[in-house]
């Protein structure tokens, strides 16, 4: 019964999107915007990546807005789990096999040196702050498999976590004293293509970046806790 | 000039600092929450003159308008981030104490949180950056809901992130579809231009938008997981949900209704769907045994009033609508912090329970009167004011639906003051089990509840300076005209 | 045939949506709707990447002296996408906590079971 009305319901929905596609034709250029992100990001910004111009150049607060998100989620998932006090069942667990072991203690600094790379290349190649985060946090992940000890530490993890946020909203408040706009460009734009180009959008990107990988580090400490 | 993008960027920051003053000391972290409200509200105060005049518009990023992300500062705004910040300022002091088991330093963490996502809500002008603020607003709360981790809270919880997902996926899918449409995602540039698409396709675009805002401003259908919530939750964050929350969800919806979208077709509908939101809220609220819930749908029914007033559409209605909002937030944060220290004392969330609880506890259950008889609409409260706005507005329509209208709300009102009476009845008039020993509430509690029920009784007393500051509002939200005007030049 | 062709990205984004939907309106296990709802996002950041193709453009990319800003696709889904895919995934990072000490507590997934609050 319930199926029923759910496939009726969506069955609606999906006639009225059908009709509401007709016009947005797939595959033409439907913005000005667009356009004039990709004509004007090299100069206006600095940065190659023109995805990185338009997320840390001009739409930078919802990068503010989206790193906030992730924060909040992180805490939440804290706040949940901490009332918990560990009191689940602790199995045995069988050490890992020496294939994941030895793996994982090789892997680990290259992933690490892997993800810096795409954060601190986000506004050169495709990548940034979140992707690279992400690749440190599966780092850290690769080590709970391998070797079962926990090598976050609760107060590095959140040391980090506050001083990058803070550092990005420093960067913006600083954008404020240098020109009157939050998040404004100081810095220089350099050459295009170079690492030290594209103003703060770098600066951004590496705040981002550890943010992002102490965060989701902290979600997978939080989470293999449980387990423990 | 104070740039207003100050609103977000210093509570944001001492939110990040939250976790670190924690580490140092636990005190010390749960004082910050109360510190960036008070902030917010002094400047949201200090910029409304300059606003009514003339909107503040800021282009964040140092880029022009329609190419970065444009905040609008005007009367409407700033009125309801010093609204956010009045009430959040009054629960982060009243929370100091109430608020001792648990992962303290992360819940001020996400208190402010929520207040920012609050505030960048009603603050922007570009729909993705809605997006992402009414995220934060919307996980914040979800994290909140489930704080106290006993079974009840984890459940709403759940209940409340399933439901708040889906309708946060659908925003999203109007928002993509907005933009496959318009071509841009600044919100005056999309008003310019949505007069140019044919009405199926904005019509469910809008359509989606509306849904995926109305989960959150808990209007009838989508409104399912507001009475778990509210009632699960601490009464700090039932408090905060119910009296800024759900509000800001209202405010995105007339947001995109009127000035985005300019659907004035869709109004009607609107209307319906506020007097059945209202039917729907004030029925169920008197069939409650339990405080908490009985509160958490007397939520439902103002909010239904306020998108009955509001869709009304013209002047007066909605700056009735805009004053019952603000008088449902000042009654409702009264009414669960007061009940807050009321459970505590009495063990228990059933109203019975609360007999004689004005012996015990006068001052508190002082308070509680004066909010419901506010929200009830009684004068020389606040709440009187802005029912007889609304109902003459509507009545100044002059068409017998609108009539019709107005007589069911006014029955809703009657249902509401039988479900209240009986509260206050119980309070008063009743003689509790046990002895009556006066214990009353804290003074951290006490404080901030009395600021509160003073502002009830003043704006009850002297409406006009408040109309004089809802009028501009109003027109900020119905002349997209004007509001282009301000952000593209 | 070539309407199929245009309008395939459209039709896989949005059947991602509708299962996904369908997934958390049916199901009663906990997980599943969560997963659910992560496939419902998944679709519809398809969507949006699709609202922003270009035909024959590249990525948004200047790597080399040479490419022309006119053949490249529309980079401003790209960045919508990228930040509601870190929602999403904050989202459901938050939901599995919550299954987690929900299962805790009630022992069992199924949503019929977790009816503790009534009315």
């Amino acid at each position: 019964m319930r199926t029923l009305t759910s496939l009726i319901l969506l069955a609606v929905i999906a006639v009225g999107i059908g009709f509401a596609l007709t016009e947005v034709p797939f595959g033409t250029p439907k913005t000005e915007v667009g356009g004039y992100y990709l004509e004007h990001g090299r100069e206006e910004t600095g940065a190659a990546n023109t995805v990185t111009s338009v997320v840390v150049g001009y739409r930078a607060f919802d990068t503010l807005g989206e790193v906030t998100v992730l924060f909040v989620a992180a805490l939440g998932l804290g706040a949940v789990l901490a009332a918990a006090g560990g009191a689940g069942a602790r199995r045995e667990v069988e050490p890992a096999s020496l294939v994941l072991r030895t793996g994982a203690i090789l892997l680990f600094p290259l992933l690490v040196l892997f993800g810096t790379y795409i954060f601190l290349h986000g506004h050169l190649t495709p990548g940034g702050g979140f992707q690279g985060g992400a690749v440190i946090a599966s780092a850290c992940l690769l080590i709970y498999l391998g070797s079962r000890e926990r090598i976050i530490s609760r107060v590095g993890r959140t040391v980090t976590e506050s001083l990058s946020g803070l550092a990005f909203v420093l960067i913006g408040l600083i954008g404020l004293a240098f020109s009157a706009q939050f998040l404004s460009d100081f810095l220089p734009k350099g050459t295009l293509n170079t690492l030290f180009s594209a103003g703060v959008i770098p600066l951004i990107y590496v705040a981002v970046g550890f943010k992002v990988g102490a965060e989701l580090g902290g979600v997978i400490d939080d989470m293999v806790k449980e387990t423990r | 000039m104070v740039n207003p993008v100050l609103l977000l960027a210093v509570p944001l920051g001492l939110a990040f600092c939250v976790p670190l003053f924690g580490m140092a000391s636990r005190r010390a972290a749960s004082f910050v929450p109360a510190i960036a409200a008070l902030f917010n509200v002094v400047v949201a105060i200090r910029l409304l003159p300059e606003a009514i005049e003339e909107p503040i518009v800021v282009c964040l990023g140092g880029f022009s308008a329609p190419f970065s992300i444009v905040l609008f500062a005007g009367p409407l705004g700033l009125l309801l981030a010093a609204l956010v910040a009045l009430a959040g300022f009054v629960i982060a002091i009243y929370a100091v104490r109430y608020i001792d088991t648990g992962a303290i330093t992360k819940y001020h963490t996400l208190y402010v949180l929520l207040l920012v996502g609050a505030t960048g809500v009603v603050l922007t002008g570009d729909i993705f950056n809605l997006f992402v603020f009414f995220e934060i607003l919307c996980i914040s709360s979800y994290a909140l809901v489930a704080y106290l981790g006993d079974r009840g809270g984890l459940e709403a919880s759940a209940k409340y992130l399933i439901q708040g997902a889906v309708g946060s996926g659908l925003l999203l899918l109007g928002i993509g579809m907005v933009y496959g449409l318009t071509g841009t995602l600044n919100m005056a540039g999309i008003a310019e231009r949505i007069g140019a698409v044919p009405s199926v396709p904005a019509l469910v675009s809008l359509a989606l938008i509306v849904v995926g805002l109305g989960v959150e401003a808990a209007i009838f259908p989508l409104n399912a997981w507001l009475p778990d919530a509210h009632s699960s939750a601490p009464s700090t964050i039932s408090a905060i949900l119910s009296g800024i929350a759900i509000e800001v969800g209202l405010y995105a919806v007339a947001r995109m209704v009127f000035t985005v979208f300019g659907a004035t077709d869709m109004l009607f509908f609107l209307v319906f769907l506020g007097v059945l939101t209202v039917l729907v809220g004030e029925l169920c609220a008197l069939a409650q045994s339990n405080i908490k819930r009985m509160l958490a749908y007397s939520s439902i029914g103002q909010i239904g009033l306020i998108l009955f007033a509001v869709s009304l559409a013209s002047s007066e209605a909605v700056a009735g609508g805009l004053f019952q909002l603000i008088s449902h937030t000042l009654s409702k944060v009264v009414l669960f912090l007061a009940v807050g220290y009321m459970i505590l004392r009495s063990g228990s969330k059933e109203i019975s329970s609360l007999e004689g609880m004005g012996q015990q506890m006068p001052l508190t259950s002082l308070a509680f009167a004066v909010a419901a008889f506010s929200l009830v609409g009684l004068p020389p409260f606040a709440g009187f004011p802005s029912k007889f706005m609304i109902v003459r507005a509507a009545v100044a329509e002059q068409e017998v639906i609108f009539l019709v209208l107005v007589a069911v709300v006014l029955v809703a009102t009657v249902i509401e003051g039988a479900y209240f009476f009986r509260v206050v009845q119980s309070l008063y008039f009743k003689r509790g089990e046990k002895q009556a020993v006066r214990q009353e509430a804290p003074s951290s509690a006490l404080i901030p509840i009395f600021v509160v029920v003073v502002l009830i009784i003043v704006f009850g007393f002297y409406p006009d300076a408040v109309v004089r500051v809802l009028e501009p509002a109003a027109s900020d939200l119905v002349r997209s005209t004007d509001y282009i005007r301000s952000v593209l030049g | 045939m070539s309407f199929l062709q245009d309008y395939a990205y459209y039709i896989g984004a949005f059947g991602l949506v509708f299962i996904g939907l369908l997934i958390v309106l049916v199901q009663h296990n906990l997980i599943k709707v969560i997963i659910g709802v992560s496939i419902f996002d998944t679709g519809i950041n398809l969507f949006l990447i699709a609202v922003g193709y270009i035909r024959n453009g590249t990525a948004p990319i200047f790597s080399r002296a040479g490419l022309e800003p006119g053949a490249m696709v529309d980079p401003v889904p790209q960045a919508l996408v990228l930040t509601s895919i870190v929602i999403g995934v904050a989202v459901l990072a938050l939901a599995l906590g919550i299954a987690v000490r929900l299962y805790r507590e009630y022992g069992t997934l199924d949503l019929r079971k977790i009816r503790e609050l009534r009315w």
